[in-house]
């Protein structure tokens, strides 16, 4: 009854703090370089090419600051240690290829959100919250998005992001722990196979 | 009639194994991100959910569908395309604003008075300011701006009783328990439902128009609500798991709000 109003609101933000974040070493620092990477990819994301372009144009810039091998490992869970090496690399290229897409597909048709920083939140030693609220133009509310970020030694990375308080990997893991849990990795493979083959939803 | 349903839906929550306590819940706590400790970042347990009509839910999920591939997105997408964007958030907003007493109370029960008092100053401002609630102009006002919005679902849940088991609601979609008498709650707080619930009677409100008014609502939201399922669906490698999560997680954390 109530999801529709969440999903859509999700609208755009899953991805907006994608851009290189790297060198900084406190939570402050990695603000700033979220702040910088954002405005870098919605320049990507609105400068008026189609759907099929803009995946090609921001995998790189989403690869640099993303760490789809921590994402692709927490979505999967306890089942990723079951996997072989090649498993893990097949898995891991086929979940990256979908977050791509997802990014991509939410991306186009739509105006160009506004975004205000939260001050970021130490987690850890290594690790931080970033809370934002961005306003699209398809949502009256604004929404709560919070970035979860971690010092690798190549620098800052996402590593989860919460959109109105549910978690991105969260989500993902419980849909594969079931598959995994009875078709191990062969399952997960066919299922993002088969999601990757399925053509995008269109606009309203 | 309406007071037996709300009856039945009581006797469900209650049914369902909910105490206002906090130990039973239907997504527990779990925590989402991995410790400093966990290496490979895949020792986050999954969320254990309450979902004991898991075969039951699946059926109504795959109904649901069915209808809405046949039937709402074809209705939704002639009614965005007669319709413009504008036009129906201009609706969206008056049928929000209507809405009005449901958040005012709801947060007047929560024990949240700044916030009744914020949804007092939204009503006003966007039933006058906004002609008659079609133009958001409390948006532009800090004060009144990102107001959380509250319903009997919140309520039940800021007073300590549990979400019980996850339900999926024929044409509805998910919901569970607590929010199906939160539902049943809401339902008679809004204004819009007053006239066949017998609370007013108004001459000029006849029930045609009280059904076509509902009728409009739900229409309106057509086009929003296929797009988000349409979304979600792309996007998920199980689609019912994937709303089931995303559902329970997003009414919790409103209630913690």
């Amino acid at each position: 009854m109530l999801l529709h109003r969440f999903i859509l609101r999700s609208a755009l933000v899953l991805f907006l703090g994608s851009g290189q974040l790297s060198g900084a070493a406190s939570g402050d620092d990695a603000a700033a370089l979220l702040r910088g990477s954002v405005e870098e990819v919605l320049s990507i994301a609105y400068s008026g090419h189609t759907n099929e372009t803009l995946a090609a144009r921001v995998r790189p810039a989403l690869e640099k600051c993303f760490a789809f091998d921590i994402v692709t490992r927490q979505a999967m869970g306890r089942g990723w240690r079951q996997f072989s090496a090649t498993e893990q690399k097949r898995v891991t290229d086929l979940f990256s290829e979908l977050m791509i897409r997802t990014y991509s597909g939410r991306v186009v048709g739509t105006q160009r959100p506004k975004i205000v920083f939260g001050s970021p939140v130490a987690t850890a030693s290594d690790r931080c919250e970033i809370p934002t609220r961005v306003t699209t133009s398809s949502s009256n509310d604004p929404i709560a998005v919070v970035y979860r970020m971690i010092k690798l030694p190549a620098g800052w990375r996402i590593y989860d992001v919460l959109i109105e308080g549910v978690s991105f990997v969260a989500n993902y893991r419980a849909q594969f722990d079931e598959l995994i849990q009875k078709g191990g990795a062969l399952a997960a493979i066919r299922s993002l196979e088969a999601k990757l083959a399925q053509p995008l939803p269109s606009h309203s | 009639m309406n007071q037996s349903i709300f009856s039945i839906l009581v006797l469900l929550l209650c049914l369902s194994g909910c105490a206002v306590s906090g130990n039973h819940s239907a997504a527990k706590a779990v925590p989402v991100h991995p410790s400093a400790g966990d290496a490979d970042f895949t020792n986050v347990p999954v969320q254990k959910t309450n979902d004991p009509l898991q075969r039951l839910n699946r059926s109504t999920f795959r109904f649901n569908d069915e209808l809405n591939t046949y039937a709402l997105r074809p209705l939704a997408h002639g009614y965005a395309a007669i319709v413009p964007r504008p036009v129906r958030t201009g609706v969206t907003n008056f049928f929000d604003n209507v809405n009005y007493p449901v958040r005012f109370i709801n947060s007047v029960l929560q024990g949240k008075i700044t916030r009744s008092a914020q949804e007092t100053g939204k009503f006003v401002v966007n039933s006058t300011v906004g002609v008659g609630g079609l133009i958001r102009v409390s948006d532009h006002i800090s004060s009144l701006a990102d107001v959380p919005a509250e319903d009997f679902g919140q309520t039940l849940g800021v007073w300590g009783i549990c979400p019980g088991p996850y339900i999926v609601i024929p044409v509805l979609g998910p919901s569970d328990c607590r929010d199906l008498v939160g539902f049943a709650g809401d339902y008679a707080m809004n204004p819009l439902n007053w006239h066949t619930l017998g609370i007013i009677h108004c001459a000029f409100i006849s029930d045609a128009v009280s059904i076509a008014l509902s009728g409009t609502r739900f229409v309106n939201g057509l086009p929003k609500s296929v797009e988000s399922y349409d979304q979600l669906k792309a996007e998920a490698v199980d689609p019912y798991v994937a709303m089931r999560d995303a559902y329970l997680s997003y009414r919790a954390a409103q209630v913690k709000k």
